[in-house]
This record gives structure tokens, sequence and C-alpha cells, in this order.
């Protein structure tokens, strides 16, 4: 079990930047998620905390050692990989005791952690096929077996769930989680899905651009996230985004900081016939409407472009036109350069409804 | 296909002429098929026949050496010849082994094809793993150094290295025949392909697992290749087995000489070509080829055409 | 932790290799133009510089262009026989079926029948008197030929056992280009509705042109550098003519010790295969690029 630290680490491959003084601190025994689209240097950063990468600047500290200079087989890591990387001329057992037999562990000993292991993860009767032979889930064991039997300080995991279909995906989801409880390490887990990110992280960093943008726990990043990136990137649908220049009846204080306006679209209602409800006011043409039984999602055109309204358990709105209503404690005020404001109230501005 | 648009264009006659009874349609179109399969059978017969022919282009000449090593010598000089000896004569075979020191030829033909294999596979797979998997300085020209030689056909340069290795003593040795093609160009351009192949991940998984440079290679890499490998050991123990311009070449006496060395030299013997003699020669040096081939010959065509594909 | 050894590591695992290269083929090469530009019988202890005149000497012997001329010769009638025969075996044959898979076995066999074997078999179907090949083109009603014994047809009677060694191992390599060719072209083809003389001419042909032109280059390759057949089956007799390249620098050389004067002749060669390797690179390197 170990604390992680990353300090001023840059990396460039040759003349290109992909990250610049990133400073982070994974905590002992986390479930960390390191989460953004493709190209944005998480898989990096992972990569070079395995020491499979080797950082241009700064420095990597695992458990309170500095393994700048350290092999990857010394790190006492342990990583799963996003497409297995299972050694396909071993055996089930040869691919979960190589790492074993490098360290020089006896044999006897071997023996007993690769039945332990293949015991927990449900491998036993498959101990002596060949990865080939299994299915996408038990590939997916044989994996995560070969990493947890070396007893590593820092799970690292890449994209695991990537290769499985949906069903699958979520039964591994839960099955992770409880690992990451009965193991108690430190999980460091890479994804560009952010539903797999809030299920599965304690503590999620949302990295864009070789930037980190905002590392909190879930609930934290969804209820009061830092800047537009964060608020867009995370839930589905993502949030509505409008230019303070078509916003109109809303009145702000300090409004001339204000560049964009957003809401949730779970926060938005679409209004009834004859209920009044207080908030910002917008209306719109719906133009599908995606039911899904519980939740109903409605694209709406309005004169300032298309935004979402996510529904529960209501019936779904059959009228064409409609009048979107959002509370004015839901509205999430960002500058001009995407930075969140905090503190800014509104009030409808008289006649200017439309 | 001709069939199917016949029939349309008969159907849509009868729908134009009003109501037809579609029996002449049919008729037509039962005649049409009963042709087609008539000129199908026809063509498949003929491509039979030609595949038969073929095949008897390269068959009749060993099977006429077989035949000629069991005649006696009055028997070779029948015209026009007869295929089956009268009376088997199997002492061709003992002849022509005892024309020259022939076990001694064949335990040089394997002690240097052996040899070749051997040291090939000891340099060209760190060669590949290091031209496939490592960036360095110069690799380019040294990876240029292999192309180069997968370009020169020893058959050009054998003079000087004649006088090169006369200057070292290296004639008439076994290693002599053996250290100029103690690597192979194009095993390291095969292999290197091959080493390229695997996926990074599986590299760094091993890395992970504490596995040395030495034990990638040879835990993961060589396991993965070995396709590629036997394909490769295939290729250079046939030719170099086969070789003759090179231990002719190099050899002034017995001591090094190979099996196909021993085998053109039984002509020169006598003044008249004792050709059943010399067929059983030649069917002693064949005969290991056909039969290894005979068993993997799916491998050995790969490996040669291998050569010409990628 | 990047000790020396990790730095070195690369150069050590190509070290035997670049060595072996180095001492038996690249610097013979330039031992071999250094020796080309001097007089030398191989005893004597001095070798004498005589600049270009080995070359001159060789373009003025009626021998060599006899050579050269044998050379060229057998190398258009080799190339061009095995290519196209190559192409339509290829065409023909180009079957999945354990039939297919036999007869392309039995065509391609000589390919990996020694050399010796393959000349010695041939020197007794082509023998003058009793020879097999007399037979064969007696029941269409020929005469007895002479084969390798008449300067008119010992040539063609080596391209002959030539082509027969090669074109199995030619149409194996069209069929896989064949079969590289994905097979949805074929069925777009016949949806347009193609005649399979057009399919040949506008899909087949073109797309399989880099495996011709690459087959041609290694068919030239091995044909400018003959030497078994011909150092087992006719010694470049009868009266020179059969005599080619390699075969004359091998009796320059190791017969009349005449060192310089082979060297000169493998220079020449050196240049052709020279010429014809520079293609066959930019061939493979654009086809690396596909890859």
């Amino acid at each position: 079990m170990a604390k992680i630290e990353l300090k001023h680490i840059s990396k460039k491959f040759k003349d290109e930047t992909i990250i610049q003084d990133l400073n982070l601190t994974i905590k002992d025994g986390s479930f960390t998620v390191l989460v953004g689209p493709s190209g944005c240097g998480k898989s990096t950063t992972l990569r070079m905390i395995a020491g499979l990468e080797k950082a241009s600047g700064g420095e990597i500290w695992i458990g309170g050692e500095c393994v700048n200079d350290t092999a990857p087989g010394l790190r006492d890591v342990a990583m799963v990989f996003q497409n297995y990387a299972l050694y396909p001329t071993m055996s089930v057992r040869g691919n979960i005791e190589f790492g074993l037999k490098n360290r020089g562990v006896a044999k006897s000993e071997r023996e007993a952690l690769v039945n332990d292991i293949s015991e927990i993860v449900g491998l036993k009767p498959h101990l002596d096929k060949k990865p080939q032979s299994l299915s996408g889930g038990q590939r997916q064991r044989v994996a995560l077996a070969r990493a947890m039997v070396k007893k590593p300080k820092v799970f690292i995991l890449d994209e695991p769930l990537s290769n499985l279909d949906a069903k699958l995906r979520n039964q591994m989801r839960t099955e992770l989680i409880q690992l990451h409880r009965r193991l108690g390490t430190t999980f460091v887990y890479v994804t560009h899905d952010q539903v797999e990110a809030m299920s599965m992280g304690d503590e999620i960093v949302v990295m864009n651009g070789g930037v980190i943008q905002q590392a909190e726990s879930p609930l934290k990043l969804y209820h009061d996230p830092a800047n537009l990136f964060t608020a867009q990137f995370i839930g589905t649908p993502a949030m509505n985004m409008m230019n303070i220049r078509d916003v109109r009846g809303l009145g702000l204080t300090a409004g001339e900081q204000v560049g964009f306006v957003g809401f949730r679209p779970e926060q938005a209602h679409i209004q009834e016939a004859g209920m009044i409800g207080d908030g910002y006011k917008l209306e719109g043409e719906i133009i599908t409407r995606e039911s899904l039984g519980a939740e109903n999602i409605y694209q709406i055109q309005s004169r300032t472009g298309i935004f979402f309204v996510k529904t529960f358990l209501e019936p779904l709105v059959e009228d064409a036109q409609v009048t979107v209503v959002v509370p004015y404690d839901q509205l999430y005020y960002f500058a001009p350069n995407g930075e969140r404001l905090r503190g800014i109230s509104a009030r409808a501005a008289g006649g200017n409804v439309t | 296909m001709k069939a199917v648009n016949r029939r349309v264009s008969v159907s849509g006659l009868g729908s134009a002429m009003g109501e037809l009874p579609s029996g002449t349609g049919t008729g037509t179109v039962r005649k049409q098929a009963l042709l087609n399969r008539t000129v199908r059978y026809a063509l498949q017969a003929v491509n039979y026949a030609g595949l038969l022919l073929l095949v008897l282009v390269f068959a009749l000449p060993f099977a006429w050496m077989m035949s000629t090593s069991l005649k006696t010598l009055p028997e070779t000089m029948i015209f026009p010849p007869e295929w089956i000896p009268r009376s088997p004569v199997w002492q061709n075979y003992a002849d022509a082994w005892n024309t020259g020191p022939f076990l001694h030829y064949f335990t040089n033909s394997i002690i240097i094809a052996a040899g070749i294999l051997i040291l090939q596979l000891a340099t060209i797979i760190p060669a590949a793993y290091a031209f496939a998997r490592y960036k360095f300085a110069g690799s380019g020209f040294l990876f240029g150094i292999v192309m180069v030689t997968l370009m020169i056909p020893a058959q050009l340069i054998f003079l000087p290295v004649y006088l090169e290795l006369s200057a070292w003593k290296l004639l008439n040795t076994h290693l002599g025949l053996v250290l100029p093609f103690a690597s192979s160009a194009f095993g390291i351009f095969l292999l290197r392909q091959a080493f390229m192949q695997v996926s990074d991940e599986l590299v760094e998984a091993g890395r992970l697992d504490q596995a040395s440079e030495w034990k990638i290679i040879v835990h993961i890499m060589v396991p993965l290749a070995k396709p590629v490998l036997v394909t490769f050991m295939l290729f250079s123990f046939i030719a170099h087995w086969n070789d003759y311009f090179w231990p002719l070449v190099m050899t002034t006496n017995e001591t090094a000489r190979t099996l196909p060395i021993g085998i053109a030299k039984i002509r020169e013997v006598e003044g008249v070509a004792t050709w059943n003699t010399l067929m059983a020669g030649n069917l002693i040096l064949v005969a290991p080829i056909l039969v290894v081939f005979f068993f993997s010959q799916r491998q050995i065509i790969r490996a040669f055409v291998y050569n010409g594909v990628k | 932790m990047t000790t020396a050894w990790d730095k070195l590591r690369p150069y050590g695992m190509v070290a035997p290799a670049i060595i072996i290269f180095s001492l038996f083929f690249i610097y013979p090469i330039f031992y071999m133009i250094y020796l080309s530009l001097f007089d030398w019988n191989f005893v004597s202890p001095t070798k004498s510089f005589v600049g270009i005149q080995n070359f001159r000497d060789l373009l003025t012997d009626a021998d060599f262009r006899k050579v050269l001329s044998n050379t060229t010769i057998y190398t258009i009638m080799t190339v061009t026989l095995t290519t196209v025969l190559a192409l339509l075996l290829a065409l023909w044959l180009n079957r999945k079926g354990i039939l297919h898979g036999f007869v392309q076995g039995a065509i391609f066999s000589p390919h990996i029948i020694s050399l010796v074997s393959i000349s010695l078999l041939w020197s007794w179907l082509m023998d003058p008197e009793y020879g097999l090949m007399n037979w064969v083109i007696g029941l269409f009603g020929f005469g007895k030929l002479a084969w390798l014994s008449h300067p008119g047809t010992s040539l063609i009677s080596l391209v002959i056992v030539a082509v027969w060694k090669g074109v199995g191992y030619n149409t194996l390599v069209f069929i896989a280009g064949l079969q590289s060719i994905p097979g949805d072209i074929y069925e777009a083809a016949a949806l347009d509705r193609s005649k399979p003389w057009t399919t040949f001419m506008k899909l087949i042909l073109p797309m399989l042109s880099p495996t011709i032109f690459f087959l041609v280059i290694i068919n030239m390759l091995g044909s400018f550098q003959v030497f078994e057949t011909i150092a087992i089956m006719t010694q470049g007799g009868p009266i020179n003519s059969t005599n080619t390249l390699v075969y004359y620098i091998y009796e320059n050389g190791f017969r009349f010790f005449k060192i310089g004067y082979a060297s000169a002749a493998g220079v020449i060669l050196l240049g052709i295969v020279g010429v014809l390797t520079l293609v066959y690179f930019r061939l493979l390197s654009k086809r690396v690029h596909y890859r």
C-alpha cells in the first residue's frame, strides 16, 4: 500500500509536449480514476507511474520513495492492460506465475499463491488452458490474477473493461469495486468513460490537454464542477451551455464577468399548462424524445440552439412547443475562459422574457 | 447466371403475350441447363486431364530416375526406353555409396548444414530483436548493411571470399564452409517482421513481471515467432544441404566436401557414364529432402514463397 | 537506471550478425573491385597494378562477348518463359482443395531439390542416345535431338531445365499474390457485368503487377548467376555455346588463375546485379510501405 505523488511531471514526445508541470497526489488505498477524452495524457501519466514511460521532467514518488530511476519490474506495481497482454504461449498458470518466477519465488510457495488467487477469481478449472481458449471475461480475470498474485503496492488498470460487452462490463465493474475493498490497495484506473469513472472511483481526476482540470470525489465533481470542461464532461447528457449573449430575461449580479450559463438536463422542468414555476424560462420545440421507461430525454430546439432535458418517472410530454423552466439556483456560471464563477445570483429581468 | 437471365426474359415474354401456358418456357430452360451441364462436365474433364499432364511433367523425371537406378547398365542403353527394370538391381545403391567416402560426405553435409543453422539462430534472434524493438543511434545504417547483404548473392563474391579464407587457412575446413553463412540477412529480415508484430503491451507486461530482456526474448518473443522460425529453419537447412557451388569452390580435397559434391563426382569416376549408379546416388541425395517435403509440404512451401511475398 | 550496458545492449545484439556480413559480404565487394585493377596469378607474391586494363581486355575478348550474349539470351528466355507460364498456371491452379494442393506441391517440388540432382537427372533425360526426352519428342513424331551436345540446342536445353525447376515456385508466388487480392473485388466486377477477360486485364493484372515485377527481377538475378547446371551439364560447351558469366569467372579464377581478370568480370556482373538490385530495393521499400 502506498501513496503516489507526481511532482512537476512533464512529458515530451520529440518536440511535442504532452504533459507540462503536472502535480497530483493519489491517496494511499484510494480508487483513483484518471478520466478524460482520448489524447488527454491520462494513459501517459499512468504509464509513467508504471515506469513504462520515462518522465521528461519532475519526480514520481511511490510509498515515500522516488522511483524515477527504478525499472518497472522493481516498482512493486502491477498493471492490467487494455488488451490484457496475456502471454499467448503460456498456460493460465504460466501467465500468473511468470512474475513470481522472475522474482525467484520458490516453487511450493508459487503453487500456493496461484491456487489462492485462482480460487478468488474463479479460474481454478482453467489453470492449464491457454488464454486463447478462454472467454473475454475469463481473460480479464487472468489479467487480474496475474496482477494480484504479486501483491503489489499499487494496482494500475488501463481501460481494462473496454473490450468487454456491456453486460459483462457492468459485472466486472462491481467485481473490481469489491476487489478494491477487499485488498485495500491503491488502485489507479484510467478510462475515457465518465460513467465508469463516476461509478467506480472514490477520487476522480479529470484531465484534458495534458492538464488536470479537477480532482475531486465523484459527487463533488458532479455538483460543483470547477470549470466548463468538467461541467460538460461529467453527466449524461452533458450540461447544457448557453453563451451569455443569447441569454435573455436573466438579471445577474456581476453579470459582466459571465461568459457562459449552464444547467444540467435533469434540473430543468417542462412547464405544464397552468403551472407556475420560478426560474429561468426557455421556449422551444421538442425535436426528439428518447424514453428509457424510467427516464425520458428530450432534445429541444430553442432560439439559442439545441439543449437537452431529462425527466424521471414522468409521463412522456407529447406537446410540440414547450416552455422549460430552470430554477435559478441550478444555473452554473462560467467566465469566458471557462473558469467557474461562484456567488452570482439571478432573478428575472422584467419584461424581457421571451 | 446465364440461365437465370434467360428465365427472366422468357417469363417476361410469356406475360407480354398474355397468359400462355408456361410449359414451353420451362422446356427451353431445361434444355439450356442440360447443355450447360454437358459443357461443364466437358470442361471439368479437360481440367482433370490437364492437371494429370502437369503432374506427369514433374513426376515422370523422378520416376525415370528411380527406374534407372534399379537397372543394369545394358538396360539403360535401350531405346525406346523400358520403364520397369527386368529385375531390380539394388546393388547400384551400394555401388554409388562406394564410389567415394560417402559416409564422410554425409557427415560433412550434416555438420555444415546444422552448424550453419545453429549459428544463424544464435546470431539472428538477438539481431532481429534489437532491430525490431530498440531505437538506437546508427540502427538505420546497420540495418542498411543487412539489407545490402540480403541482396548480394554469394555467387558474386566467391573469388574474394576464397582469397580471404585461404589467407586465414580456412579452406578445406568445416569452419570455412560455415562461417560465411553464420548469420542470415534473410532470417533477420523475416524475424524482425515477426517481432515487430508482437504487441508492445506484451513486452511491457513482461517488464512489469520483472523479466529481463533475455527472458522476454526466450519466453515471450521466440514462442510467438515459432512459425516464422520453423519456416526459416527449413529454408536454411534445405538451402545449405543442397548447396553445391560453395563447397565446390572452397574445397580442394575431401576433408570438408559434402554430399552434392560427392554425387556430382560419381560422373567423373569412370569414362563411360554409368547412369544407373549415378541415378542411385542421386536418389540418395534427393530422398531425404523429398521425404521431408512430403511430410511438411505446407510449411516448406510457405518458407520459400514467403521469401517472395513479404 | 539506464546503465552503460542498457545503451550498449542493442549494439551487442546486432554485432555478431553485422561482423559476419561485413567480413563475408561487404568487404569482399570492395576487395574484388580492388583486385580487378591488378594483374595477379594467385601464386606470385606481387600484384602488379594495371588500372582498367583488365576491363579493356575483357571488352575486346571475343570469348567474353560470347559469354555476355549467352548470359543475356539465357536470361531473357528463362525469365520470359518462367513468368508467363507461371502466371497462366497460377490462374488455372488458384483453387482450394486437396487435388489442387497436390498439383501445386508436385510442380513446386523441383525447387527444393539440389541443383546437382536436377542437373544430373536432366543430363540423363537429355542423353542424345538413350534419353527419355528423345522418346517423348519421338511420340510427337520428331527425330532424336542432341540436346546439350549440340551448340544449336545446348542453351535452350539449359533454359528448359531452368524453367522446369523454377516455374512451380513462381506459380505459387503468383497464387499467393492472387489470393491477397480481396475477393469482393471479383464480386464487384461480376455485379458490374465485367467480362472475364476485362476483369483480368483491368483488375487482376494491375493488382498483380508488384508480384510480376518482383518475380521478373528475382528470376533475372538468378539467371544472371547461373552456374550449377552449366558446371555439371555442359562445362560451358560445346564450343562455348553455354558459357555464362559466373562460370567464366570461375574458370578464369580457378582454372587459369587470372585473379585480376576474373575479378574484373566479377565487377561487371556486380554492376548488372547492382542495377537490378536497386530496382528491386525500390520495389521492396514500396511493398513494405503498403503494409
